[in-house]
């Protein structure tokens, strides 16, 4: 997508063909599942068994919402999220919207060095060496502009995260008390709670996604009239991203939670997979990790970069030189520079920073909610495909909760709790 | 008063206007630009017609001859000495640079690219007010914010420079025109100075509605010309939404294996439509290319190739070429046929050039030219054009007859596109 050139190709001959198949929504979808995600679920099913399960449900009818959203707006204007942000919220707003977007993904792209450095400390290999080694690899994937055959090796990889689906199941879950506690939802008013539930959202709707999915439906050049392929594409992609959420909670629910084992590196989350892989549970799960990680490690700068530059103006792509498109090498050279930093500090919270920087995504996404819900509905814009009225309350209510938690979190301390 | 005030966009939208007794009349909106025809040197082009006026809560365009922008101590002011509501006519003339140009996308004529639009810098001269050049740069940005001046010092004191960056106003060409009523054509007249391939490139990246209205400006043979340049996808977006006769007056002018892929991708019904629409030599050449599948040699040949009989002289032939004016790629071969259009040989311009001219093309031509069929399938194509130097190969049917030649044009850009396969 960052290429702006893009052709109808003879595709069919080779592998390629099952790979281009996939839609923007199943690529987001599987994209979603990353390090930051990984992490929060593990940490949220060991620290609340199945108790938090339950925010998966809303979060999947909003993730729904959201990402059909995205496609229709990709389809109807041909323009990024980007580009419609700053033509019609002017300079100030864009400008705040996408420094919160940079700090965030930044931290995004810290948790997935974090979860390169976590995996591969599993194997053995310092931190020192797997996450320089990791962000130089990336950088030249990414300059020598083969990216897009990684994304789709990645892709194949990122199926490894269904041993969760398996180990939760050979976990021997206690399927009453899951049924019950996603009945009867729950949620202890205290600091630590209110961060997860907010980084359980962030992470499953993260706002990075939403320019992502806008120009991978560009990118594809689909058209209203196949919109209901797109619409099956985002709701398998949407599914996709659930169901291993859920598993991933539900094995470490099952498995950790009733032994109190806390994750304070990621060593302790790989013993969810002890019921499938016995011994082989830490190397499984590194696998894992280390996959969704450098996957999304790829894929994050250069989508942050490639967004902040359509927003400004600057030239942007990776077919560009280096001083046609300065703006956008400084920024995804930096991102990755920082992020890659962050992780080298010796004795760097790893579960810590992953946890909050999906806090951070939760605060931001309302903001872009609230600008894509205004997009959206302006008729010079979108014509006649404007939101229908369900679409409006499902997205103010996420807004409306996403920024009350938010004000909860930051008064609680006040509180005392 | 000076002869010249200078003074930005974003230093006058939200401030108040003064009327000659000192009291705040309303607030000023947005500013409107004659887009008079860009003829050669206008005086009128580019000037303020109009300002938009936030007067209680009615906003209102008056006309900007009134109006006076004054620079006191770094200080900007609006005066006005009477309200003047600017007619329809005057107004349907203009571009509003607040609406239609800040924050937008617009084209750098000399970059040949899209630019956003981050500030406009005007000019008072003693004839009135000028848009002078629109700001892209990041000194831009800061000063819509409203902090370049701290920052400025702050980072001048590491050493650091932002850069600012003007385009001269001859040098732009807005987009958006979507909300105005006025004629397209003229409003993006400028953009006829730009390459085929460099356009093309441009409408790719708009959006689009931007893309449609701005290639339904062009001219046919422009609009052939660009359409032909462009990726398969803007292609097709193009064709739909464009109505069935414009599109169909733009695709006779394309060569027909051009408009056969394009048709080959569309919806069938669209595509009969267009065919129908379409002249019938044009159509019925189109017609003959969309029955061969994509991988063979009839699927990637043109049909405009140029061929001869064998008792023509030399000098028949160039005074024959001299007529019809070829594009450059029929003249990468010359071919010759029998009466039933069976090919016997091939000749090229060379060969035409050193001859004497009362020779006749059976001495001159190579009589047992490589040719591919049309059905044949096109995986070493490359490797036969590159082997025997070809810049053209002749494509017959089963009977020998002349169907078209594959270009190599054609052949280095579907190579490109399978390596691209992998690539991506």
């Amino acid at each position: 997508m960052f290429r702006t050139k893009i052709r109808k190709t003879h595709f069919y001959k080779n592998l390629m063909i099952f790979l281009a198949l996939l839609g923007p929504g199943i690529i987001t979808g599987s994209v979603d599942n990353d390090a930051g995600g990984i992490t929060t679920y593990s940490v949220a099913g060991a620290m609340y068994g199945y108790g938090m399960i339950w925010t998966l449900f809303p979060s999947l009818v909003v993730l729904l919402v959201v990402q059909e959203m995205n496609a229709r707006m990709g389809i109807v204007t041909g323009k990024g999220l980007s580009d419609l942000i700053r033509e019609n919220a002017g300079l100030k707003v864009t400008f705040f919207i996408f420094i919160g977007l940079l700090l965030s993904n930044i931290g995004n792209t810290t948790t997935e060095f974090a979860g390169v450095a976590g995996s591969m400390e599993i194997f053995g290999v310092s931190k020192y060496i797997s996450v320089p080694v990791a962000a130089f690899l990336v950088w030249i994937l990414v300059v020598k502009g083969t990216y897009q055959i990684a994304e789709r090796i990645f892709l194949i990889f990122s199926a490894s995260l269904l041993t969760y689906v398996v180990s939760a199941i050979m976990s021997k879950p206690q399927w009453g008390e899951i049924a019950s506690a996603f009945i009867r939802p729950g949620i202890e008013l205290n600091t630590q709670s209110i961060t997860v539930v907010i980084a359980l959202i962030g992470t499953t709707i993260a706002p990075w996604m939403q320019f992502y999915m806008q120009s991978s439906v560009i990118e594809k050049g689909l058209k209203m009239k196949n919109y209901k392929f797109t619409l099956i594409d985002i709701v398998v992609g949407c599914i996709i991203t659930i169901v291993v959420a859920f598993f991933i909670m539900v094995a470490c629910g099952s498995t950790l939670h009733p032994n109190g084992i806390v994750i304070n590196e990621a060593k302790d989350a790989a013993l969810a997979l002890k019921p499938l892989a016995g011994n082989l549970a830490s190397q499984v799960f590194a696998f894992g990790l280390f996959v969704a990680s450098v996957f999304s490690a790829t894929i994050l700068p250069l989508a942050t970069a490639f967004y902040i530059c359509e927003a400004f103006g600057f030239e942007a792509g990776i077919d560009k030189s280096w001083d046609e498109a300065k703006e956008f090498y400084v920024l995804y050279t930096g991102i990755l520079v920082i992020s890659a930093g962050i992780i080298m500090i010796p004795d760097a919270p790893l579960i810590d920073i992953s946890i909050w920087s999906q806090v951070l995504n939760g605060i931001l996404l309302p903001i872009v909610l609230v600008s894509m819900i205004m997009l959206i509905n302006n008729k010079k814009i979108m014509g006649n495909y404007t939101n229908k009225p369900f679409q409006n309350i499902i997205g103010w209510g996420a807004v409306g909760i996403l920024v009350v938690l938010s004000v909860v979190l930051l008064i609680m301390p006040f509180l005392g709790r | 008063m000076t002869s010249l005030t200078t003074f930005y966009l974003s230093g006058i939208i939200g401030k108040e206007v003064f009327g000659a007794d000192g009291d705040a009349i309303g607030v000023i909106r947005d500013l409107l630009i004659s887009t008079a025809p860009s003829g050669q040197n206008d005086p009128n082009q580019q000037l303020v017609l109009g300002i938009k006026l936030k007067i209680k809560k009615e906003t209102r365009l008056y006309s900007f001859s009134t109006f006076r922008v004054v620079k006191a101590r770094e200080m900007i002011n609006v005066t006005c000495s009477d309200l003047k509501e600017l007619d329809n006519d005057e107004a349907a003339n203009g571009l509003l640079l607040v609406e239609n140009m800040l924050d937008k996308q617009i084209v750098d004529l000399n970059g040949r690219k899209l630019v956003r639009v981050n500030d406009v810098r005007l000019a008072t001269l003693p004839t009135g007010t000028f848009a002078v050049a629109v700001d892209i740069g990041i000194e831009g940005l800061l000063r819509r914010l409203g902090i370049p001046n701290p920052l400025k010092r702050v980072l001048s004191f590491f050493r650091i420079k932002i850069p600012a960056k003007f385009i001269l106003w001859d040098d732009v060409q807005a987009i958006d025109f979507s909300n105005l009523n006025i004629k397209l054509s003229k409003s993006y007249a400028k953009l006829h100075t730009l390459h085929p391939s460099d356009l093309a490139d441009i409408l790719e990246d708009l959006g689009k509605k931007s893309s449609t209205s701005v290639f339904s400006a062009l001219d046919e043979e422009k609009a052939a010309d660009v359409l032909e340049e462009m990726e398969m996808q803007t292609q097709i977006h193009i064709v739909e939404s464009l109505p069935v006769n414009k599109a169909a007056d733009v695709l006779e002018k394309m060569p027909a294996d051009e408009v056969a892929d394009i048709l080959d991708e569309i919806e069938d019904d669209k595509a009969e439509m267009l065919l129908k629409e379409m002249d019938s030599e044009s159509s019925q050449e189109v017609r003959d290319l969309l029955e061969y599948p994509d991988n063979s040699a009839g699927g990637l040949m043109t049909t405009d190739v140029l061929s001869f009989k064998s008792e023509l002289t030399v000098d028949d032939v160039i005074k024959e070429l001299r007529n019809k004016k070829p594009e450059p790629s029929e003249l990468y071969a010359l071919f010759v046929t029998e009466k039933n259009d069976e090919l016997v040989g091939t000749f090229d311009l060379r060969d035409l050039v050193v001859a004497q001219p009362e020779k006749t093309v059976s001495q001159i031509m190579k009589t047992v030219p490589v040719f591919l069929y049309d059905y044949q399938k096109i995986d070493d194509i490359a490797e036969t054009i590159s082997k025997y130097n070809l810049l053209a190969v002749p494509v017959v049917d089963k009977d020998n007859l002349l169907q078209g030649m594959v270009v190599v044009d054609d052949v280095v850009e579907d190579l490109m596109n399978k390596r691209r396969t992998y690539k991506r």
